[in-house]
């Protein structure tokens, strides 16, 4: 909060990392921390996150990895995840998610 | 777990030791189920069972808030939930791994129930196994990812070949499902296996932002096509854990576009699912259109709305029963979201197969009760039999009959199958043989043979022991037993089996069987025998029960510290029982336990002799012999022999033995007593007839008593004593006072008569 009032122009907010364990373990605990990323990021119009660290996930956590975008689209914000990681696209495919994790990543389903 | 408030708590605190003793079963079936798989690997249904059960534990602990059990216990489906898919293979060492996990939950409740502590210790080793078993669940992600992404486009193009055999499934789980232990993607990872999924997604309407996200609740719906051989109940069986979370429809192959339609009235809270059923290849655009326009007119030109049940049953032709079982899940479902969760009441009656749990304590009570009113029941009768009113006698006659029908029926709530307590020690046979180094095939025989729980608890110690001896001691090394001829491979039975009232435990192994000198050298060595004299084979056996006996070359850390077989013995003679060892020396040992069905109440044959009276259990006696002039003339001791039906049958003298200072009358009986494989008499005055007998202990004053195991009070308030009719035998053979093979009782033949 008192970074933003000190500099006219956003430093380029850092991208949210994904845990290594995005599951319904963890999501409690990273709730308000994602909350509290949206609200550092308010001005940024594309919100980067980074999938590369993330080894386990369930329903719960790709759900709330949904919710984030639906957060961010509905404030006209766009969600973009680099580096998805096997265990996330996997995760995504699986669960009927690929089309939703392919608009939102730079480089697609090259892998 | 959140926003606990007091009545929760008091519900907690009274429902805890139930959840621990459910806990504690849930665990133990995990075990024999873990160790039936090792035998038959890659069996679903046993799979299935073990998943259900880890799954059942963590459920329930996490109704109790017991944290370090729901996240361990975690781990484990998690592995469990990888093997079920296939997608990890049962290994000697996941076995193990597993087994070890079991033992940690184990600990973990135990811990829960405030009967063991947690250290340190424990909670790296619980990190330890939490490690490995992501380590053995870890190969999986990266497989899954090449099936998925091989199966995928490939089913996508195969979907207009297949579109035959496609059923169409629509579920939305219900924002209970994380709480409740489940994952969807887990789940469907699991009907992965049932055939091929074409085109699926995820139908994420319900999904709210961030903001009004609670990260526990589930909300998402998936619309998928399976390409599946497996019929309708397979399909709904993959969603059975969540049945009751879950809005599932199952569209058959050749569902018509109008199905659909109707689904997505039923569903209005999704408002994408039509373009969602599009996408994932159910219906075209054109076809989905035109049925919801022909429904859209229907139910515009009034026609009464169709429940959605009545559509299922037309089109697809399932059974009534089928769609009423949906629409009772579908109306739980709805009762639930409208905040009424009393609906587990129901389920657990269904699930509960007419069982009801009693504590022990309670059925102790009853049956010290009964105890009583068996005493007084013959107290009245005695009465009513000296008013020699007939119509009292005959009332209390009645009574007692009841009584007696009263006392069977309560005995038999405590009787349990000590099958439950032998497959116990399959766990102990694989590891203490896995530590040993040696092969060994464990058998269990009869496990289903009922015997009291009070006895069934107090032979587990005993037993355990006698099986890690015969493992430890009994069984040859491979090698060794394959320079004997014997198949490498040893192999030990235990078996049960109801033998004239009493239970017959057998441990039988086929190993290298006693060594009689060496027994025999040890015995002189430890003064147990005087040097040099040798008793007879049987009798030398029998001293490996004497205290402070060991012939152990080696002293292992199962066995062989020289406390046990005594302490064995005495455990069982503690529970009226006796222990007999036979043994080849080659070809195996086998040690025969015999024990009372029950400890409280026997059905007993009253005698009297002199002023005393004594009971026979009934199950012993045979027959009764009334004849004087067959007796010979008794030896110091009283012991005397008879002839019945052309055998020799030894015969003792309880008056002279107990010293009763009483005349002898004119004419006395003889009760034919059977204890094992021997058959004695016993002379005695009066016989007074049946008698149900509370049996209670002896006094600590009569305890070395010999030839009695208890005491039982009477209706007149007298104390009758009840005979120890084992300990009666081995006097009757000559083995009393001390074990010498010479000794003669009567007439020559001793030998042959006592040794049928």
């Amino acid at each position: 909060m008192a970074k933003r009032s000190k500099a006219t122009a956003p430093p380029p907010v850092a991208p949210l990392a994904l845990p290594a364990e995005l599951t319904i373990y963890t999501v409690g605990e990273l709730r308000p921390q994602w909350l509290n990323w949206l609200t550092e990021g308010t001005l940024a119009p594309q919100a980067r996150i980074e999938g590369n660290a993330v080894e386990q996930i369930d329903g719960a956590g790709l759900q709330m990895l949904l919710a984030l975008g639906r957060s961010l689209e509905a404030a006209g914000r766009s969600l973009h995840i680099e580096g998805a990681s096997a265990v996330l696209r996997s995760g995504c495919e699986a669960l009927g998610l690929s089309d939703w994790l392919r608009e939102r990543s730079h480089e697609g389903v090259a892998a | 777990m959140k926003g606990t408030t007091d009545s929760d708590l008091s519900f907690i605190q009274e429902a805890l030791p139930a959840f621990i003793s459910e806990a504690r079963e849930q665990i133990e079936s995990m075990e024999q189920l873990l160790l039936q798989l090792e035998d038959a690997p890659g069996d679903s249904e046993l799979l299935n069972a073990l998943f259900r059960c880890a799954h059942t534990v963590k459920g329930s602990a996490g109704i109790f808030g017991l944290d370090d059990v729901v996240a361990f216990t975690h781990h484990v489906e998690t592995l469990l939930d990888q093997m079920r898919e296939g997608r990890v293979a049962l290994t000697a060492d996941i076995s193990t791994l597993l087994l070890l996990c079991n033992d940690q939950v184990r600990g973990l409740i135990d811990q829960a129930g405030g009967s063991g502590a947690g250290d340190d210790g424990a909670l790296a080793a619980r990190t330890a196994l939490v490690q490995r078993l992501q380590a053995a669940a870890g190969a999986a992600p990266a497989a899954a990812v090449a099936a998925v992404t091989a199966t995928e486009p490939a089913a996508v193009q195969a979907n207009a070949d297949l579109a035959g055999r496609r059923w169409h499934i629509s579920v939305a789980f219900g924002a209970d499902l994380y709480r409740n232990g489940m994952d969807p993607l887990a789940l469907l990872n699991y009907v992965r296996g049932l055939g091929q999924i074409s085109g699926i997604v995820c139908d994420i309407a319900a999904v709210p932002a961030l903001e009004q996200l609670d990260p526990e609740s589930c909300h998402l719906a998936f619309e998928l096509g399976l390409e599946t051989e497996a019929p309708r109940a397979e399909i709904e069986a993959a969603f059975s854990f969540v049945r009751d979370d879950c809005r599932l429809h199952v569209f058959e192959p050749g569902a018509t576009p109008d199905d659909f339609a109707r689904l997505i009235e039923a569903m209005p809270d999704h408002p994408r699912l039509g373009d969602i059923l599009v996408a994932c290849g159910a219906i075209t655009r054109a076809q989905l259109q035109q049925a919801l326009r022909a429904q859209g007119n229907a139910s515009a030109s009034g026609g009464a709305h169709q429940p959605l049940g009545e559509i299922l049953q037309v089109t697809t032709g399932v059974s009534s029963q089928i769609v009423d079982a949906a629409l009772v899940k579908q109306s739980r479902q709805k009762d639930r979201t409208a905040g009424a969760r009393d609906t587990a009441q129901p389920v657990a009656e269904e699930s509960g197969g007419g069982f009801i749990r009693v504590q022990a304590d309670r059925l102790d009570l009853v049956i010290n009760l009964l105890g009583e009113l068996v005493i007084a029941g013959a107290g009245a009768a005695l009465l009513a039999r000296q008013t020699r009113q007939g119509t009292l006698i005959e009332a209390n006659a009645q009574i007692g009959r009841l009584i007696e029908e009263i006392r069977n029926g309560t005995l038999q709530l405590r009787m349990v199958p000590i099958g439950e307590t032998f497959s116990r020690f399959r766990r102990v046979v694989r590891d203490t043989a896995a530590e040993l180094g040696k092969d060994v095939l464990f058998d269990i025989v009869g496990g289903d043979t009922e015997l009291d729980k009070s006895v069934v608890e107090r032979i587990a110690d005993p037993l355990m022991h006698l099986v890690r001896n015969a493992l430890d001691h009994g069984l040859e090394p491979a090698d060794e037993r394959l320079a004997a001829g014997k198949p490498g491979q040893g192999k030990l039975t235990l078996s049960a089996c109801h033998e004239s009232g009493s239970i017959v435990i057998r441990i039988l192994d086929d190993g290298r069987g006693i060594n009689r000198e060496r027994v025999l050298a040890r015995a002189w060595e430890r003064g147990l025998v005087e040097d040099g004299v040798t008793p007879p084979d049987e009798d030398i056996l029998k001293l490996i029960f004497e205290a402070g006996f060991s012939t152990a070359e080696k002293v292992t850390n199962l066995s062989g510290r020289g406390v046990g077989m005594d302490v064995v013995r005495r455990n069982i003679e503690a529970l009226r029982g006796t222990v007999t060892v036979y043994s080849d020396p080659g070809e195996g040992s086998r040690i025969e336990i015999r024990l009372p069905l029950t400890l409280a109440i026997i059905d007993g044959f009253l005698v009297g002799v002199g002023n005393s009276k004594l009971i026979f259990p009934l199950e012993s006696v045979v027959e009764v012999i009334e004849s004087r002039s067959a007796i010979s003339t008794p030896d110091a001791q009283g012991r005397s022999v008879v002839e019945l039906r052309g055998r020799v049958l030894p015969v003792l003298n309880l008056r002279t033995q107990y010293g009763l200072e009483t005349d002898e009358p004119e004419r006395i009986s003889v009760v034919v007593i059977k204890s094992g494989s021997h058959s004695y008499g016993v002379m005695v005055d009066v016989l007074l007839g049946q008698h149900q007998t509370v049996i209670k202990p002896l006094g600590r004053m009569f305890q070395s008593l010999r030839g009695m195991s208890g005491s039982s009070i009477l209706g007149s308030g007298e104390v009758a004593l009840i005979l120890d009719v084992n300990s009666l035998a081995e006097f009757a053979a000559g083995k009393q006072p001390a074990p010498a093979k010479s000794r003669d009782v009567a007439q020559g033949g001793q030998k042959t008569l006592v040794r049928s």
